[in-house]
């Protein structure tokens, strides 16, 4: 079982007792999780739906949200796209924060014991395993939410236990092993200071304008210790391989 | 009504998942695209665990606030996840034990 399967649970249950408690019927609720199947969409369209929002905000509220998908989506391009159409439309709908999370904990194992293999991370992604863990998150997304839309008329209050903490623990416990240099330092670091600055100050898709300031200081740290560094002395397979065919 | 709001926006979302894993696509990544894109896991999980640790929903508190404060159970609870990880490497345990000292911190210490 992956860790983050654990972390679906609690946040599923959330789910599940918020749309309860905003008033939705147990249908509606469930079909949420069913058919939308992303956590942080969800308590959003929860708040908003039943504030009386409209469709074009809510939209637009949920595009900003949901844009860091776009960001997974590229990152998975190389790997998925070959498949075949049902192999991408399955992994593209199951291809939530956790699935992206769980394939980037497989990558980082495998890249070490491969690095003069150029074609060893394609071989190393195995579409039946990722459907697996990805099918995994959907079943226990759906009962956690069952769970909390039974569970949310006895504990009104559930809102208020920090389920969501759950999450930040998977994360922390996969991000902290990937910080292996300074340019991954670096980027974790900044995407942290953003992310915290911009939901203090309430922007629009904060979650993908953090990632992408992370992604930025850790490429450019990177292109700059490169610069530093002596040529031929480059460590990483993709340069090697196209720059320096013979030693 | 309420199906057909889930229904649409469901489709924004599976849209943004699968819009580059789209063959016909044109977009080709270069060898810098490829280094730039494996900042982007521990980026966005930290852009996503950042809000959760140092901003937390609190009761009475309508928009964010920063919670930099030892009686913060988000944030002693995080520093315990790093402390956890680094000593076993093992992601399942820490995610266990970090939910367990979450649940310990705010329900029975910081009371």
């Amino acid at each position: 079982m992956s860790p983050l399967t654990v972390a679906v649970l609690p946040w599923g249950v959330l789910v599940g007792s918020l749309a309860i408690d905003a008033g939705f019927t147990l249908w509606e609720s469930q079909a949420m999780s069913a058919i939308l199947f992303a956590g942080a969409a969800q308590l959003v369209v929860i708040g908003m739906l039943s504030s009386g929002a409209g469709l074009l905000a809510l939209l637009i509220t949920v595009f900003f949200i949901t844009s860091r998908h776009l960001l997974y989506s590229v990152s998975m391009r190389r790997r998925i796209s070959p498949l075949p159409l049902r192999w991408r439309l399955a992994l593209g709908f199951l291809l939530t924060d956790e699935l992206f999370a769980f394939c980037s904990s497989m990558a980082g194992c495998s890249e070490k014991k491969s690095s003069e293999k150029p074609t060893a991370s394609e071989t190393n992604f195995d579409r039946w395993f990722v459907l697996g863990a990805g099918l995994s998150f959907y079943m226990v997304w759906n009962l956690a939410t069952l769970a909390g839309i039974l569970l949310g008329n006895h504990f009104p209050q559930m809102g208020a236990w920090g389920l969501e903490f759950a999450v930040a623990a998977t994360f922390i416990a996969i991000v902290v092993p990937q910080v292996t240099g300074w340019p991954v330092a670096v980027s974790v670091i900044v995407a942290l200071l953003l992310s915290v600055i911009l939901h203090l100050n309430s922007v629009s898709g904060a979650l993908a304008l953090a990632a992408l300031g992370g992604m930025c200081a850790g490429f450019i740290t990177e292109q700059l210790l490169d610069k530093q560094r002596p040529a031929g002395t480059a460590d990483r397979f993709a340069e090697t391989a196209s720059e320096e065919p013979t030693p | 009504m309420i199906l057909l709001t889930i229904v649409i926006l469901a489709a924004l979302v599976f849209l943004s998942r699968y819009l580059f894993l789209e063959p016909r696509l044109p977009l080709r990544l270069s060898v810098k695209g490829e280094r730039f894109l494996h900042f982007s896991a521990p980026a966005v999980l930290t852009a996503i665990a950042a809000p959760v640790v140092l901003l937390p929903d609190r009761t009475g508190v309508d928009r964010p606030e920063l919670w930099l404060a030892w009686d913060n159970p988000y944030l002693l609870a995080a520093v315990f996840c790093v402390v956890i990880v680094r000593l076993t490497g093992n992601v399942l345990l820490t995610t266990v034990l970090g939910m367990s000292g979450f649940v310990l911190l705010s329900q029975m210490v910081l009371v």
